[in-house]
């Protein structure tokens, strides 16, 4: 069981973007641009928003 | 004007058309089987692998399916997105709730609702539940996914 968050998000956008690769795209090399531009906007992103919303905590 | 301009656009491939529905159901019975039935090895292979490690993390990960709550409109998605695995849902259940369940019995004080809403507790205390959970609703939508995309390619609308 992976307890990381981040090491769950990663692993959660790599099967997204392959399988978006494979389901957009019919040849090798596109779908390689389509996993690593996909995978690495999600991973990006995700990182990003959490950097924003930090100053934000839950009210307890 | 050149010559060029006028020249007839080059026809659409012709693509063959098959029935949708035995590619559609052997889609939602064991995902990628749809597109390996059309000829898409390769693609059914990636599909099979991707769906499958993703429903298997869910399960690994503390996730249960979701049971249909009368108060709660949107377990119904839930339900419907977690039946799209086909026959891998039955197991998911078997696996997290102990039993194929679809629905809490009314009213609250139900003695099996209580007994089954004890079972998806004791999932939602494992720390990584919510993961869980995410993956598997994703490996739903993966499949209901590859379900359209056999309709598609079996009408002849896509390669």
């Amino acid at each position: 069981m992976l307890r990381s968050h981040f090491l769950n998000m990663a692993l959660f956008s790599v099967l997204v973007s392959i399988f978006f690769a494979f389901l957009t795209q019919t040849t090798g090399r596109k779908r390689v641009q389509v996993m690593l531009v996909m995978g690495g906007s999600m991973i990006v992103l995700s990182l990003i928003v959490a950097y924003v919303m930090y100053p934000f905590p839950l009210p307890r | 004007m050149t010559e060029t301009a006028f020249e007839v656009p080059a026809e659409p491939p012709v693509r063959p058309r098959v029935s949708p529905i035995a590619p559609c159901f052997l889609a939602w019975l064991v995902p990628g089987l749809g597109h390996a039935w059309l000829g898409r090895r390769g693609r059914a292979a990636a599909f099979f692998l991707v769906v499958l490690a993703t429903f298997v993390l869910g399960i690994a990960s503390g996730g249960a399916s979701t049971v249909i709550d009368g108060q709660q409109p949107l377990s119904y998605l839930a339900v419907v997105d977690n039946l799209a695995m086909g026959p891998f849902d039955g197991i998911a259940r078997r696996m997290t709730l102990g039993e194929l369940v679809y629905r809490l019995p009314d009213p609250e004080g139900n003695p099996r609702r209580q007994e089954i809403l004890s079972r998806v507790r004791d999932r939602v205390r494992i720390p990584t539940y919510e993961y869980g959970s995410t993956f598997l609703l994703t490996a739903g939508l993966m499949n209901l996914l590859l379900i359209l995309d056999a309709f598609d390619i079996a009408s002849g609308r896509k390669d």
